[in-house]
């Protein structure tokens, strides 16, 4: 969309306009980027390869959430919610009725659809804090009625899922499940930028603080918010049935409101309204508690704060966000796209007003 | 034939009534202002219509159906486009993006479609990208159309708002004090764009002006309004010498 470029427009054809690699060398450099991915999984050691899983599956989550509150405007606290009962419809699917993965995941999608729509119900009527608690509270129906089949049904401790099978084939190593998780990401960033670049991604942006302009444009504002919840539940409810077999284990515990906040603050942190904020935010909140843990290493304080490094790392956690919202509101993102313009403007230090973006 | 006709509309928030027995019709091709002092209810009409607000009372009929009380966007979907007298433009999107928010209702693309960006989605896309270029060069907004339009100069803006209702291809016009804010060769091209539309696509136009010059210089016929009701309606040059608008605008005391 706006991204910044060195000199003006090359453009010929109504459709470059809309292209999602412009220039020739964003295409070189995407190119490198993917190579890089693709050769990642061969020379990371196997926690930076857990890492990278972690970062990838994260941000399909961090991606549904940044098009419904970072386009959209829909403030949801129903995140892990969503990403619960992705996990718990493969858990009881595969428990019960020993279901494969070729029908959990669509069932999972499924139930994030249809639980998008009751998430979105309140957003008709109700904006900001309101709608914030209101998904809040089926975050806490979603929870409890996961937890209660684990008692009822006596997996008291969670429910152990076997690896997705095809045929003799078990997707149980690291470096197949990078590649799955990368597949799944990059099909997941391209479904929503697909989105963003056409008729229902316009409209989540228009309804976003601009309802009744939006309505007199001829938008079914209702349609627009309830279509962002679906489909923003449908990829978080994915991504649950993904970490249902990645982890191999789905319990209540493992999706508490911190979940929802690691979501929200990947959004915020990344920068808002911005795929590549989304993807940035991934990066830094799920690096973050290593990072916290490597300095208390390096600082010798491993020792001595031994007992309190969850205490640390989540007010360390809480500063970096405060320091986020009064210092850099645009996030990472907002970061970044101001070092392209140094470099871009170098020796001058202000964009032209009227210059080409 | 696309008409619009109000009959008797009213409109009251709690105890105060902000309109009181509306009538007035506008033709095709006809340019009809909507003038009055401050806190008449001219841009109250203009919502009534367009349906962000619900009518108290009354009848609204647009090409010879009722849309009383009719949701928004269906009255959008119908042909009534308008602008908004402070722009109301979608900030953080290029002025292309804006105008293309506006052909929303002319898409019929599928969700699931456009996130794989099927081709019939690309062919749609460069479609009505097409359409939005003819708007702009209509307005003359060409060399603008990438920039955000928060970038813009509020005049420019006003232009974009103005072009965003034309990229619906409406079948009525409402135009909330589209002159507000313009300097003098802004208003010259807002004039110009003004009757261009009514030569060429000849659409009713609803136009709330404070502009008195304009207004008598380019309405067809106009309608004044003071305290929700309205005083006089007729040719611009009848209405604006009668005693009761000079009284409305001036006061009795005046000279």
């Amino acid at each position: 969309m706006n991204v910044a470029r060195s000199s003006g427009y090359y453009r010929t054809r109504y459709g470059e306009d809309f292209a999602l690699l412009d220039t020739k060398t964003q295409k070189a450099w995407c190119a490198v980027f993917v190579a890089a991915l693709l050769a990642y999984p061969f020379v990371a050691g196997p926690l930076a390869l857990d890492l990278a899983n972690q970062v990838l599956l994260a941000s399909l989550g961090a991606i549904a959430l940044m098009l419904l509150t970072g386009y959209a405007g829909q403030i949801s606290l129903g995140h892990a919610g969503l990403l619960a009962a992705g996990a718990f419809t493969t858990g009881i699917l595969f428990k019960e009725l020993a279901a494969p993965f070729w029908l959990t995941l669509p069932a999972a999608a499924l139930a994030g659809a249809a639980l998008g729509v009751i998430f979105g119900l309140p957003s008709l009527r109700l904006r900001g804090l309101y709608l914030a608690v209101s998904t809040l509270a089926l975050h806490f129906i979603v929870i409890y009625a996961g937890g209660e089949y684990e008692t009822r049904r006596g997996f008291s401790t969670g429910i152990i899922v076997d690896p997705p099978r095809l045929g003799d084939w078990a997707l149980d190593e690291p470096r197949a499940w990078y590649f799955v998780l990368l597949a799944a990401a990059a099909a997941t960033l391209l479904f929503a930028a697909n989105l963003l670049r056409s008729r229902t991604g316009r409209a989540w942006r228009a309804i976003h603080g601009r309802e009744a302009v939006a309505a007199a444009l001829g938008i079914s504002v209702h349609r627009a918010k309830l279509s962002a919840f679906v489909v923003s539940s449908t990829i978080t409810a994915i991504a649950g049935c993904l970490f249902a077999y990645y982890r191999g284990f789905v319990s209540a515990e493992a999706f508490s409101l911190y979940l929802t906040i690691e979501y929200v603050a990947m959004v915020i942190i990344g920068g808002m309204g911005s795929l590549l904020g989304a993807l940035l935010g991934t990066v830094f909140v799920v690096l973050f508690p290593y990072a916290i843990d490597a300095a208390m290493n390096l600082l010798g304080l491993a020792e001595r704060l031994s007992s309190v490094v969850f205490a640390v790392n989540y007010s360390a956690f809480g500063l970096v966000m405060i320091l986020f919202l009064v210092f850099e509101p645009q996030g990472l993102v907002g970061l970044w796209r101001r070092a392209q313009d140094w470099f871009l403007l170098w020796p001058f230090k202000q964009r032209p007003l009227a210059g080409p973006r | 034939m696309a008409e619009l006709k109000l009959d008797a509309v009213s409109l009251a928030f709690g105890g105060l009534k902000v309109l009181e027995g509306v009538s007035f019709q506008a033709q095709d091709g006809e340019l009809f202002a909507l003038i009055g002092p401050n806190g008449a209810g001219k841009t109250s009409v203009l919502n009534c219509i367009c349906g962000l607000y619900r009518a108290g009372g009354g009848r609204i009929e647009f090409a010879g159906r009722a849309i009383t009380g009719e949701k928004p966007h269906r009255i959008a979907r119908m042909g009534v486009a308008r602008t908004f007298q402070h722009g109301e433009l979608f900030a953080h999107m290029t002025v292309i993006e804006n105008l293309l928010v506006a052909r929303h209702a002319r898409f019929a693309t599928r969700l699931l479609a456009e996130g794989l960006f099927l081709p019939a989605v690309r062919r749609a896309e460069e479609e009505h990208r097409r359409s939005v270029e003819e708007v702009l060069e209509f307005v003359e907004l060409e060399r603008y159309r990438h920039q955000r339009v928060d970038a813009l100069p509020f005049g420019i803006q006003k232009i974009v708002g103005f072009a965003r209702a034309l990229a619906m291809e409406p079948k009525a016009l409402l135009l909330d004090e589209p002159s507000a804010g313009l300097n003098r060769d802004e208003r010259e091209d807002l004039a110009r764009h003004i009757l261009r539309i009514r030569h060429e696509l000849g659409i009713a136009m609803i136009w709330v002006e404070h502009d008195m010059q304009m207004v008598a210089d380019l309405a067809d016929r106009v309608l004044v309004l003071n305290y929700g009701q309205p005083i006089a309606e007729g040719r611009p040059e009848e209405v604006l010498n009668d005693p009761r608008v000079v009284e409305a605008y001036l006061g009795t005391h005046a000279l």
